[in-house]
């Protein structure tokens, strides 16, 4: 018989002393699995209460995704109609895998290492990339919280530091990158990351972001460093307050002037996009990294659920929490990108008024914005070689163009947004409001990212002083303060987590359904629930799901094959296109490498494990 | 009589030169001359005043004024200041004469210079701005940026660090004194309490007792 398998039925919890009175606590009857990692004596740490779980998996899933990417794929699959391929693979993909790995980490109660070599000592291998995986993310993903806070401190001011060009040195006009660009443009790329013209560049640390990436770091592992007992009195915050913000948000962005542009825009649906097959991949890569799958967070808080908690219910919850906060976050975009737009474009028929009223000396009331159109065709016609001298001048106005330029991630959340704020009345308020809100959801992710680490580091008790693992993180994390260092967090952002995580997850769905057994899992969830999964958990674990992660993969394969040679924005005088040069690319080809090499370790299992395992 | 009548003639000629002099010294394109463009509906709104013959005399004059800001040992007059072209956008083209000879222009740097000097109440003569009350070719100094001795993000950074580090030091302190205090109460009651569970601590755990009862239902 194997020791993965074992069915204790729970016993009452042990018998402790009161406290203070001193002496260790009862070791208490825990169900048994294969390999006991942990100190009989030492009970595992548990969250509060069920609540506490749950907020934790909201606050680490909805996360800064929701908000930067979420719109920007609405907005090019079609609007209104892209909900329904996401919807879908919800369903097939998205709910099963996160049902999946909550189920894994609340039987096994460890971390993801431990977890995976209960189930298999031949896959351990898929822990150890979780946590490698969790690790890129750790690195660079503070860097993010560290340009919130530099936002939110900077946001203090009478005028926003984002809102003018500062002056250029003799005082005659703006600093011409600023004047080229836009204001908001130039503090992020200049400002904030002094950023260099190409990823070669090494300059030293931007001190104002050293700051504020210490302070990020001091914050998450305030929040982490007495385990589950600190994250999640924490979480009732970072899991809550960003949907205050959100609703306010609503409001005010309703009531802004020309959001409803925006939102007419949003839910208009463009049904030919469905037929592109980009449409339905983009939908299940989202509902993928949205829920944060693969990384060993999830593993790791429902490690320390109790036994007996109904996750089937709250993987439920908590999935579509997440999906309605992407559509609420999408929602309030939308009606700040009519506002931005209506504005922009009032702004360029302004600028064509004030031309017509210059050159043909017309008295200023006479053409007002709404009849800008009209006079244009009529001074063409009444005096067309005078119109001809200004029509180079002229700039075509247009809302469409202004609404369907899409940003998404960073250029979103510090240009666009900010740029909007700027127009609003008191701005440094709905300034302050937003960057606490982005603040929020990245620390909450963060939290998740960092007890993916920690928690199989504990297990092992390997490294596992907390302390000394943010240490490493952050002063690794340092490299990214650097001028180029935004180029590297591209790098990483892209290539460092997505191709592994659908390989990582992959697998494990695989080996849940086929190596360890469907049957032995439905009586695992049995024993924890009290009734097993019913035909349509069954069917996306041992079908749809591999199926469509097996073609996400494929996909993804093609598409880097043909990609052709990386290339990659750099911000320059004038933004210019570069190739990633020759060690850039080896180094993103290192990321898919160490993968291989954890499964190559965990092969050797095969070798070395003793033949016996009964 | 005669001499009259002649005079008469010579002076209503000089006059008819001088005023077509003048004409020729203000028009489009002078030389030495400016545009000028106000904005007074977009600056003011409702309470926009007209742009009458008054306020152009009120225009003369305060250019006039700053000339002689710029100048102080010439006195300019109103009549210095020639303007012409004017169109209803409220746009107009003006030159500067010296005093004393209608027919010499001030150069167009001193021109330009004396604006400068004396933009600010030009504009608030108007209720306008600098970007209402348009000097073609003059550029608006730029409003001086403005500076703090301490930056003021240094200080709300400074406020959350604090607060973060005070929090981390005291979770330390406490959980230093936490445990400094149960090991004073274990030590104190080693000696008399036989601890019920700890036998546990001191036991050897059992790998081989297998605890599932999946064989032996009951």
């Amino acid at each position: 018989t194997e020791h993965h398998s074992l069915h204790v039925q729970e016993v009452p919890g042990p018998r402790r002393l009161p406290e203070g009175v001193g002496g260790p606590e009862a070791p208490p009857s825990d169900p048994k699995h294969g390999s006991v990692l942990e100190s009989p004596d030492k009970a595992r740490a548990e969250w509060g209460s069920p609540m506490q779980f749950v907020l934790a998996c909201v606050s680490y899933a909805v996360g800064l995704g929701n908000v930067w990417r979420f719109p920007y794929l609405l907005q090019m699959h079609g609007g209104g109609g892209f909900l329904i391929p996401y919807l879908i693979m919800l369903f097939l993909e998205g709910l099963p895998l996160f049902y999946l790995e909550l189920a894994i980490g609340q039987k096994m109660r460890l971390g993801s290492i431990g977890a995976w070599n209960a189930i298999s000592p031949y896959l351990g291998g898929v822990g150890i990339a979780s946590i490698v995986t969790s690790l890129y993310l750790c690195l660079y993903y503070n860097i993010l919280n560290a340009w919130s806070f530099w936002y939110l401190f900077h946001s203090f001011q009478s005028v926003l530091p984002w809102a003018v060009c500062p002056l250029n040195s003799n005082q005659t006009g703006y600093i011409e990158e600023c004047d080229t660009a836009t204001p908001t443009q130039y503090f992020f790329y200049r400002e904030t990351l002094n950023i260099a013209p190409s990823i070669e560049y090494n300059g030293g640390l931007h001190t104002g972001q050293v700051l504020c990436f210490l302070l990020a770091w001091a914050i998450s592992y305030l929040f982490v460093v007495r385990g589950v007992r600190s994250t999640g009195k924490v979480v009732y915050f970072t899991a809550t307050f960003p949907y205050l913000v959100l609703f306010i948000y609503l409001i005010r962005g309703f009531t802004l002037h020309g959001a409803i542009n925006g939102i007419l825009y949003m839910v208009t649906p463009k049904m030919e996009e469905l037929a592109s097959p980009q449409t339905w991949i983009n939908a299940a890569t989202q509902i993928f990294f949205s829920l944060g799958l693969g990384f060993g967070s999830l593993i790791a808080f429902a490690s320390y659920n109790q036994y007996n908690n109904n996750f089937e219910r709250q993987a439920v919850i908590v999935s579509l929490i997440n999906c309605g906060t992407s559509i609420f976050a999408c929602i309030v975009t939308f009606s700040i990108y009519g506002f931005k737009a209506t504005v922009n474009y009032e702004k360029c028929l302004d600028k064509t008024r004030l031309l017509l009223l210059n050159f043909f000396n017309l008295a200023e009331d006479t053409i007002s914005i709404d009849n800008v159109l009209e006079w244009i065709e009529k001074l063409n016609a009444t005096y067309p070689m005078e119109f001809a001298q200004i029509s180079t001048k002229l700039e075509n106005c247009s809302l469409e163009r202004e609404l369907d330029t899409a940003v998404e991630g960073t250029g979103l959340a510090f240009i666009v947004y900010s740029e909007a704020i700027t127009n609003m009345p008191l701005s440094q308020l709905w300034s302050v409001l937003y960057f606490i809100m982005l603040l929020l959801l990245g620390m909450g992710s963060m939290l998740g990212n960092i007890m993916a680490i920690i928690t199989p580091l504990q297990d092992f008790k390997v490294f596992s002083s907390i302390s000394l693992v943010c240490l490493f993180c952050m002063l690794l994390g340092l490299g990214f303060t650097t001028p180029s260092g935004n180029y590297w967090i591209t790098i990483f952002n892209d290539y460092g987590a997505t191709f592994s995580l659908l390989f990582i997850v992959l697998i494990e769905v695989v080996t849940v359904s086929y190596i360890y057994g469907i049957k032995r899992f439905e009586k695992d969830i049995e024993d924890m629930l009290g009734h097993r999964p019913n035909w349509y958990w069954k069917l996306m674990w041992m079908f749809v799901s591999p199926v469509l992660l097996i073609a996400l993969f494929i996909f993804y394969i093609i598409n880097y094959i043909l990609g052709g040679v990386p290339t990659y924005q750099a911000w320059n005088k004038d933004t210019v296109s570069y190739d990633y040069s020759c060690h850039v690319r080896r180094i993103s080809f290192m990321f898919h490498f160490v993968l291989l090499f954890l499964f190559i370790s965990s092969a050797k299992e095969l070798i070395f494990s003793p033949i016996f395992v009964c | 009589m005669i001499m009259h009548r002649e005079m008469l003639g010579r002076i209503s000629l000089l006059l008819c030169l001088s005023a077509a002099l003048a004409q020729d010294l203000c028009k489009q394109d002078a030389e030495h001359g400016y545009k000028v463009r106000l904005s007074i509906k977009t600056a003011l709104g409702k309470e926009a005043y007209n742009w009458t013959e008054n306020e152009m005399f009120l225009f003369q004059s305060t250019l006039a004024f700053a000339m002689r800001n710029h100048h102080r040992e010439h006195k300019f007059e109103v009549s210095n200041i020639i303007v012409c072209e004017e169109t209803p956008r409220v746009s107009f083209w003006f030159v500067v004469t010296a005093p004393g000879s209608n027919s010499t222009l001030v150069q167009r740097g001193d021109v330009e210079n004396a604006i400068r000097k004396s933009r600010s109440r030009i504009n608030s003569v108007f209720l306008l701005s600098d970007e209402t009350l348009e000097f073609i070719g003059i550029h608006p100094t730029l409003a001086a940026p403005v500076t703090y001795d301490s930056p003021p993000w240094l200080i709300a950074f400074g406020v959350v660090m604090g607060l973060i580090v005070a929090g981390i030091i005291a979770l330390f302190v406490s959980s230093a004194v936490q445990k400094k205090r149960k090991k004073q109460s274990y030590e104190e009651t080693e000696d008399n309490m036989w601890i019920e569970n700890g036998s546990a601590r001191d036991g050897v755990r059992n790998m081989a007792f297998v605890e599932e009862d999946k064989f032996t239902p009951m």
